[in-house]
C-alpha cells in the first residue's frame, strides 16, 4: 500500500504563541512563627467565605494564638463594582494596618 | 490545582495555597467545617510558615516568536498542533511564513508592534500574534484590520480579558458595523448567527482561538478555561443596516457613537441566549412585550449576577420584518424604556438565585447602601417586592438582523461586567482602496 503521505506538500510552520512578557519574582519570605503577626484577609465574597474565614481564623490561632487578622470586611471586595479601585488601594491599606501576609480567596 | 499553576506561571510568582476539595457550595456545614480543617486549614498555615511546595514551575525554553517550530505534511502539522494544544480540536490552516505575510500586507502597522501582555500566561498580544491566529483559524487575509480592531477591544482593560476562563464559561461575540459588513462579504440574513459564511465563521473561531493559544484559556487536558459546561464559539454578528437605515433606527454602530460610513467591531460577553422569540401582530408592543416575557423568563435567572456589580448588558437580535412593525410605532429608545419597566423579579428569587450560584450573603438591601444598585431595589423589605431585571435603561443594544421572511428575533445576555460591550474602528491600510478589488469573493 503507498503511504500518500509520501507524495504530500510539506508546509514549514511558525511557532503559533508570542513572547512570555513575565519576569520570574521570589515570594516575600514566610514567616515561621505568626504569633503577633497581622494576618490581611482579602476576599471576593462568594463561596461560603463569610463561613470559611472565621474557621481559618480559628485554625490559624489554635496554632499561633497571638496571631491577628484584620477581616476582610476592611478592605471591600476585590472581585464587586469596585474590585479595580479596591485593587489599586491595596498597597497603602496593606501598609496602613501593618500587614505581614495575606490569605487571599476563592478561586475556583 | 492546574488552574493555580497558570496563574502562577502567569504572574511569575510561586504562590503557596490551600485547597478546598470539592465544591463548597455543595457541602453541608459538617462537611466544610471537615475540610476546613484537614485540608484547606492545614495548607493555608503550610503557605503563610513554609511557603510554596515549589518554585514557579520553570517554563521550558520557548521558540522565537515568527520561528519555524515544525516541519511536516498536512496531517503531520495538525497532529503536532494538536499535541501541543495549539488548536481547537479542528483542523487548522498551516501558519507558514508565506500567510502570515499576506496578512500582515493588509496592515500598515509592523509585525513586531506589541499591543500589551494578557492573562493568563502572560504573553504579549503582536500584530504577528494576531496574524497568525487568525491564519490558523481559517480567516482571509483582508480580515486582518477587523480581527486587530477586535483583539484592541478585548485588550481594553474595562473588557477583563483576564475573566474570559470563568466558570460560567462566557463566550465573547463580535459585531461587525459599517461598511466593512459588505467588503468582507458577512451574512446578516437569514441563519446569521449559523457557521457557513467564511468571514462570520472564522472571525468567531479566531476569537476563540486567540483566547486558547495567545491568552492560555484552555480545556483539560490543558488548564486556564475553567468553563464548568461552557459552550462553542459565536460567529461573528453583522447588522443589516439597509434595513435599519429603511426603518428610521440608528444602526449598532452608531448606538456605540460611530458614523454610519466607519467600519467597526464591538466585542462583548454572552453567557446565555433566549429561545428564538417568534412575535406576531401589527402594533409594536405586540412584539417588544414578546421580548420582555421571553427575555424576562430566560435571563431572570441570571440577573443576580449584574445586580452584585450594578451593570450587564443584553443585546436583542431583532428579525427585519419584526423591526419594521415596531419602528413605525417606537424608537430604540422606547423599547428599552419598555424592557427596562416590565422585566422583574421577585426580590426574594434574585436573593434565591445569587445564593444558589455562589453568594449567600446575597442583600439587595446592602447593594444599594453601598451605591451599587438604585434605592428602587430596597423600597422595603417585602421579599415578594418586584425589582427591574433590566438595571439601566440605556443598556439594552438592540441591532436588526435575521430572515426578512420570517417573525423571529433573538436575546443575547452578557456576563454582568465581564466583556461590557467594547467598540473599535477598524483602521484600514493607506492603500486598502488598490487591496479591495483583489480580494476574491
Amino acid at each position: 500500500m503507498t503511504d500518500i503521505t509520501s507524495t504530500e506538500p510539506q508546509y514549514e510552520v511558525l511557532w503559533p504563541l508570542s513572547r512570555r512578557a513575565v519576569e520570574d519574582r521570589a515570594t516575600a519570605p514566610r514567616i515561621p512563627d505568626l504569633n503577633g503577626k497581622v494576618i490581611g484577609e482579602l476576599w471576593d465574597v462568594i463561596f461560603r467565605g463569610e463561613t470559611i474565614y472565621p474557621q481559618v481564623r480559628e485554625h490559624v490561632k489554635a496554632r499561633f494564638p497571638q496571631a491577628k487578622f484584620v477581616e476582610y470586611s476592611e478592605f471591600g471586595n476585590f472581585y464587586g463594582p469596585k474590585g479595580q479601585a479596591i485593587a489599586a488601594s491595596l498597597e497603602e491599606k496593606l501598609r496602613h494596618f501593618k500587614i505581614d501576609a495575606v490569605i487571599v480567596g476563592i478561586g475556583a | 490545582m492546574k488552574q493555580a499553576d497558570v496563574v502562577s506561571r502567569g504572574l511569575g510568582l510561586p504562590l503557596a495555597y490551600g485547597e478546598y476539595p470539592g465544591a463548597p457550595m455543595v457541602d453541608s456545614e459538617e462537611e466544610l467545617r471537615a475540610k476546613v480543617a484537614n485540608t484547606l486549614a492545614p495548607g493555608l498555615i503550610k503557605g503563610l510558615t513554609q511557603g510554596p511546595d515549589a518554585p514557579v514551575s520553570p517554563v521550558a525554553a520557548e521558540p522565537t516568536p515568527g520561528s519555524i517550530v515544525f516541519k511536516g505534511t498536512l496531517d503531520e502539522i495538525q497532529e503536532y498542533f494538536y499535541q501541543k494544544l495549539w488548536t481547537d480540536g479542528m483542523p487548522i490552516i498551516p501558519p507558514t511564513q508565506q500567510r502570515v505575510d499576506a496578512f500582515l500586507k493588509f496592515t500598515d502597522r509592523t509585525a513586531e508592534e506589541v499591543l500589551r501582555a494578557v492573562p493568563q500566561e502572560g504573553r504579549e498580544v503582536t500584530i504577528q500574534s494576531i496574524a497568525l491566529t487568525g491564519v490558523m483559524s481559517g480567516c482571509r487575509p483582508e480580515y486582518m484590520p477587523l480581527l486587530i480592531a477586535v483583539i484592541e477591544a478585548m485588550c481594553e482593560p474595562d473588557f477583563h480579558i483576564e475573566h474570559c476562563g470563568s466558570t460560567p464559561g462566557w463566550e465573547p461575540l463580535v459585531v461587525v458595523s459599517g461598511p466593512i459588513i459588505k467588503q468582507l462579504d458577512f451574512n446578516y440574513g437569514q441563519g446569521v448567527m449559523r457557521v457557513g459564511r467564511q468571514a462570520n465563521t472564522t472571525v468567531g473561531r479566531f476569537v476563540r482561538m486567540f483566547l486558547r493559544n495567545i491568552c492560555g484559556y484552555r480545556i483539560p487536558p490543558g488548564a486556564g478555561d475553567k468553563g464548568s459546561i461552557g459552550f462553542s464559539f459565536n460567529v461573528a454578528l453583522a447588522e443589516d443596516e439597509d434595513t435599519a437605515h429603511e426603518i428610521g433606527w440608528p444602526t449598532y454602530g452608531m448606538d456605540q457613537g460611530f458614523k454610519p460610513e466607519d467600519s467597526v467591531v464591538t466585542v462583548r460577553s454572552v453567557v446565555a441566549i433566549t429561545p428564538p422569540t417568534y412575535s406576531g401582530g401589527s402594533k409594536a408592543k405586540d412584539h417588544v412585550q414578546q421580548f420582555a416575557d421571553v427575555m424576562g423568563a430566560t435571563f431572570t435567572y441570571w440577573s443576580h449576577t449584574g445586580m452584585k456589580r450594578g451593570f450587564w448588558h443584553p443585546l436583542i437580535v431583532v428579525g427585519p420584518s419584526i423591526a419594521r412593525v415596531i419602528a413605525r410605532e417606537w424608537s430604540k429608545d422606547e423599547v428599552r424604556k419598555f424592557l427596562f419597566d416590565t422585566v422583574k423579579v421577585t426580590a426574594a428569587k434574585a436573593t434565591h438565585f445569587a445564593s444558589m450560584t455562589s453568594t449567600p450573603t446575597f442583600s439587595l438591601e446592602k447593594l444599594v447602601a453601598e451605591g451599587t444598585l438604585p434605592k428602587t431595589y430596597h423600597e422595603s423589605d417585602d421579599p415578594e417586592r418586584l425589582v427591574r431585571v433590566f438595571i439601566h435603561e440605556a443598556m439594552t443594544g438592540i441591532l436588526v438582523a435575521g430572515d426578512p421572511g420570517r417573525n423571529q428575533s433573538r436575546g443575547y445576555m452578557g456576563n454582568h461586567d465581564q466583556a461590557p460591550p467594547t467598540s473599535k474602528k477598524i483602521i484600514f491600510p493607506k492603500n486598502w482602496e488598490t487591496l479591495l478589488p483583489t480580494i476574491k469573493k
